[in-house]
């Protein structure tokens, strides 16, 4: 995406194009500004960081790529990264799956459609963290709502605390609880821009439920799904709250990912500059799928 | 956005169908109506039983039967939280930060939205992806850095030190280049051809027409920020300046977790934003609608 | 540089009105002098609603002692304390004094952010202490803070299970605490009368109480550091012993899966909602079990096997080297550990005293008086060896490989072997890396 949508025939006269550069830059500065103090400077710190090796008080050493090195023998690294790319690859279509499909649902005739969409953007409102502490209530393998009913109906319960992979279901499960409300809201907007005259011109080609679905719902929300996509993505690869307080990473690193594993290595450990070497990892990681997704999608109108 | 609440929803309605296909509508209907509902249950049971637990008493949570109502209901919880902790200080605390950070970052974005998509200068593409990029970085890996930065310019332990940093965020700006990408640019040429200069257009001609977007803009902000946790809590020292999330981290003693306290506390941190919620929802999801994302 | 201000609302927030927070919150202090001007000690720390109460009436005392002095109080959640805390310790700008725990403080001394309180202290002044307690805050053979109090994990047992199940008497004398094989046979005979999901005990090695684990390996004799307190000593009979011993919680379900080190469920909750019928737990559990629980319940002795041994939990206060006010600060430090104050700081809040006369004497709780006994006899089978190695400056380096080691051990079936030559060789590193 080397320029921004042009939408008008170039006018073989513009004036105040030096203005309208000047207005342009004038506008943006605020911003700008803050992006730059607040987040690119503290990103060349943490790059800077990465190279040392520092105890977190007084100043590092210098260590070149020891950090880095480092990273390729560490065993918990690769499985927080692998737990990462699980997780994405799990919430990502889930979330969007369920949020298009309910979408569809509350696009429908329904009655109390209005009382529907309030309850299913209800949990966007709630913090990260009050929604992990829900979890904990939810999932406890103890005393935890979920086991209880289990077991009045005479099944097993479990182990949603020491088995490593209920642990990372109910992780998931608690996540998307939380984000399906977004993804069904740009999905809503995204299909409220269909006519219904389009689906009318399916029916008297004879086209079934499933197939208007499959041929026309979800090519034209494809702008919404894009953009899903890159968000849900970007979510996924920080999930923090969640973890850091319906797991800690347990049991047996089973819900390790790369954020909560930097942020015990720079703030518990106090091991920043490695903190910081898999900070970076993260970043680039994150970036090279956006930009390849951006790169096979350049096609792709983004604005619809 | 119109959502009928009664009967009937926007499809156009069919031409007199015949009785077999009524019959056949109306199962679909139920059945789209189960499905909803069933949804529904799932999601609101969790903040149902976040209710129920903050209402129960210590004992009752402690018994191990299965209820679904408490036995007898008990504002034990709530009063104890609320005469442990300065609640209403940390309450006042985290509306004058997020309101702040909101209105920043309105201000902030609109302006930025507004060059992206409507002037053309050199640069403009890099920019934009570049505010984009700054998407992708977790808090948690420029936290140290930003720290020292923090400190450094003599923020550490104000408000400012929480305010600045979360107002630097490109979502806004994504989402405003959006929309105002919509505005046709002739509107905004035929003005600058009647010899109003850019500011001029922006605060006479963009701005009426952005009020879906600065809704959006402004609750989302509101919402991220009363929610935020991870930085505050590094960025903050007194606590007579903490914010509520961080409040309820004091709860997580060290020792048996107090699941009652705990839920009142959380339920007194997330109500203000579920009714602030549901109360604009209608302005909030039109603007998510004519934000172009689609 | 740095411009923070401090205590503007003084040592609680309590209902400052939000007006005053606000305008507070805005202004970055821009000079010294938004200092406490009068040169106030600054003191950080958490605290159960009963410690905080203990500490408020000590400022109190201390303030009437030495007017014209002024002492603010800084209340944090335990769980963001250090960081904030290593924070504020990076902008220059710490606190005078702050409460640590014994394993976290090595990790300051070590990194010289703690007052060396040795020319600010009268002669003797160490005599006040237990040895335990005094080896508890050494660093390179000098101190660096005050034990404050110390606790340590005696099991508390539910009476109405235990009885069920046909055990009656349990020990009430430290010497007659139950042997590794006697604690053994009760947990069996407890798994045999229990439900299914129901389990004898809880261990409370979660998250920082993984140095717990390390009563089991002191009852053994054993030792992680040497004598040098840098070389892993763990891979000997007693870690051996230890590990055998605690794998064996989980492989016969004497303890629910659910009590890993790493599990995010306290001990003492499994045991509040009488899923399990014991728990190992410290002193200050008992005011708030004694306000919730509904059943009747005792404490007894932790297990021995060569000899009793525990973990020397509690906290030091300690005061940072870059503090202005090193004389008011360890003046702060001395009078805290007076008797007076500490007996009743101890009795309050449910806590082991580190004097010498005090743990002679003993200190009556306020709660379950008849309790006191029991973790006074505990605390005293810890030994000083003990305490000195958890007061190594690699100490949460160490921690975090006992958590990794142990989990895979207890839950991941890593063999014996293995988690000795893993925990070796973590501790190694974690020594050298400092």
């Amino acid at each position: 995406m080397s320029t921004p949508a042009v939408r008008l025939p170039r006018t073989a006269r513009r004036p105040g194009r030096a203005a309208e550069a000047l207005a342009g830059y004038t506008f943006l500065a605020p911003n700008l500004v803050l992006l730059g103090v607040f987040v690119l400077l503290p990103l060349v710190g943490a790059a800077v960081l990465s190279l040392q090796r520092t105890d977190g008080f007084g100043a590092g050493r210098f260590v070149g790529l020891d950090n880095y090195a480092r990273l390729v023998g560490d065993g918990l690294f690769w499985r927080s990264t692998l737990n990462t790319a699980l997780f994405t690859a799990v919430v990502t279509p889930l979330s969007m799956a369920l949020g298009l499909g309910i979408a569809v649902l509350l696009n429908s005739v329904l009655p109390g459609r209005a009382f529907f969409r309030s309850v299913l953007i209800l949990p966007m409102a709630v913090s990260g963290v009050a929604t992990a502490l829900m979890g904990v209530l939810v999932f406890d393998e103890n005393s935890g709502v979920v086991d209880k009913l289990l077991r009045f109906a005479g099944l097993p319960a479990v182990p949603w605390q020491s088995g490593g992979a209920a642990a990372f279901v109910s992780v998931v499960l608690v996540t998307l609880w939380w984000r399906v409300g977004f993804n069904m809201l740009i999905y809503l907007a995204g299909l409220q821009g269909i006519g219904p005259e389009i689906y009318e011109a399916g029916k008297l080609d004879g086209a079934s439920g499933w197939q208007a679905f499959r041929h026309l719902t979800v090519p034209m929300v494809g702008p919404s799904s894009f953009f899903l996509l890159i968000m849900n993505v970007i979510y996924s690869f920080q999930v923090f709250d969640i973890v850091f307080v319906l797991t800690g990473g347990g049991p047996r690193n089973a819900t390790s990912v790369l954020v909560t594993y930097a942020y015990d290595t720079g703030f518990v450990t106090r091991d920043q500059g490695y903190a910081a070497a898999i900070g970076m990892v993260l970043l680039l990681v994150t970036l090279a799928f956006t930009a390849l997704r951006w790169r096979t999608s350049r096609s792709r109108d983004l604005v619809g | 956005m119109s959502a009928p609440t009664t009967r009937l929803g926007t499809v156009p309605a069919p031409t007199r169908p015949r009785a077999g296909r009524r019959r056949r509508e109306r199962t679909l209907l139920t059945l789209r109506l189960v499905l909803a509902l069933a949804v529904s249950v799932v999601l609101l049971f969790p903040l149902y039983w976040m209710v129920v637990v903050s209402l129960s008493s210590r004992a009752e949570l402690l018994g191990g039967d299965l209820r679904f109502w408490p036995r007898d209901l008990t504002l034990e919880n709530f009063r104890r939280v609320l005469d442990s902790f300065p609640v209403l200080t940390w309450f006042g605390n985290s509306v004058a930060i997020a309101v702040v950070v909101a209105l920043l970052t309105v201000a902030v974005n609109l302006l930025a939205g507004y060059a992206f998509a409507q002037l053309r200068f050199r640069g403009s593409g890099v920019l934009f992806l570049l505010a984009l990029s700054t998407l992708m970085l977790p808090v948690q890996v420029i936290m140290v850095s930003l720290f020292r930065l923090v400190t450094g310019l003599g923020l550490y332990g104000s408000y400012w030190a929480v305010i600045l940093p979360t107002a630097a965020s490109a979502f806004g700006v994504f989402l405003a280049r959006q929309f105002l990408i919509a505005i046709p640019r002739e509107l905004v040429e035929a003005a600058r051809i009647d010899g109003a200069g850019h500011l001029a257009v922006f605060l006479r001609i963009v701005l009426p027409l952005s009020k879906p977007l600065i809704a959006v803009l402004f609750f989302m902000s509101l919402l991220q920020t009363w929610n935020d946790f991870a930085w505050p809590l590094i960025a903050l020292k007194d606590n007579a300046l903490f914010t509520l999330p961080i409040g309820l981290l004091y709860l997580q003693g060290q020792f048996g977790s107090d699941y009652g306290g705990t839920m009142a506390f959380a339920l007194l941190t997330v109500a203000p934003m579920v009714v602030l919620f549901l109360g604009f929802q209608r302005y909030f999801v039109q603007g998510f609608a004519r934000s172009g994302i689609r | 540089m740095s411009l923070t201000r401090r205590g503007f609302l003084g040592a609680t927030a309590a209902a400052a009105p939000v007006a005053l927070a606000g305008c507070a919150g805005f202004r970055t202090g821009g000079a010294a002098t938004d200092e406490g001007a009068d040169g106030a000690l600054t003191f950080t720390t958490w605290g159960t609603d009963s410690e905080l109460a203990g500490f408020r009436s000590a400022i109190d005392q201390f303030l009437a002692a030495n007017p014209g002095s002024q002492v603010q109080l800084n209340a944090v959640p335990y769980e963001q304390m250090f960081t904030n805390i290593d924070a504020q310790i990076q902008a220059g700008n710490p606190p005078d004094v702050f409460r640590v725990p014994y394993y976290t403080f090595g990790g300051y001394a070590g990194r010289q952010q703690l007052l060396d309180l040795t020319p600010h202290l009268e002669a003797g002044f160490a005599d006040r202490f237990t040895e335990t307690a005094w080896s508890a805050v050494q660093n390179d053979g000098k101190p660096f803070g005050v034990p404050h109090h110390t606790d340590t994990s005696a099991i508390l047992y539910n009476k109405d299970v235990l009885d069920a199940a046909g055990i009656t008497a349990v020990p009430t004398e430290v010497e007659q605490a139950w042997t590794w094989d006697q604690f053994g046979e009760v947990a069996a005979t407890l798994r045999k009368s229990l439900d299914r999901d129901k389990y004898p005990f809880a261990y409370n090695w979660q998250g920082n109480g993984v140095t717990r684990w390390l009563s089991l390996l002191f009852q053994a004799d054993g030792r992680f550091l040497a004598e040098d307190l840098r070389t892993p000593a763990i891979d000997s009979a007693a870690g051996r012993a230890a590990l055998e011993f605690s794998q064996g919680f989980f492989s016969d379900r004497l303890v629910p899966p659910s009590d890993s080190v790493k599990s995010t469920t306290y001990a003492a909750d499994l045991w509040y909602s009488q899923t399990t019928a014991m728990v190992f737990g410290g002193a200050f559990m008992v005011p708030d079990a004694d306000a919730t629980l509904d059943f009747s319940w005792g404490a007894t002795f932790a297990p021995r096997k060569v000899r009793g041994g525990g973990d020397f939990g509690g906290n030091a206060l300690v005061a940072t080297a870059g503090t202005p006010r090193p004389e008011l600060a360890a003046k702060f430090l001395a009078f805290v550990t007076e008797q007076e104050q500490m007996r009743a700081f101890c009795a309050g809040a449910s806590l082991l005293p580190t004097r010498r006369d005090l743990a002679e004497q003993g200190v009556e709780f306020a709660v379950r008086p008849e309790l006191s006994p029991v973790f006074l006899g505990q605390a005293g089978v810890v030994r000083a060896q003990d305490a000195a190695q958890v007061a190594s400056p690699s100490m949460t380096g160490i921690i975090t490989v006992l958590k990794d080691q142990l989990e895979e051990a207890f839950v991941g079936g890593q063999s014996v072997e293995d988690t000795l030559a893993g925990l070796t060789e973590g501790i190694a590193s974690a020594t050298a890396g400092e």
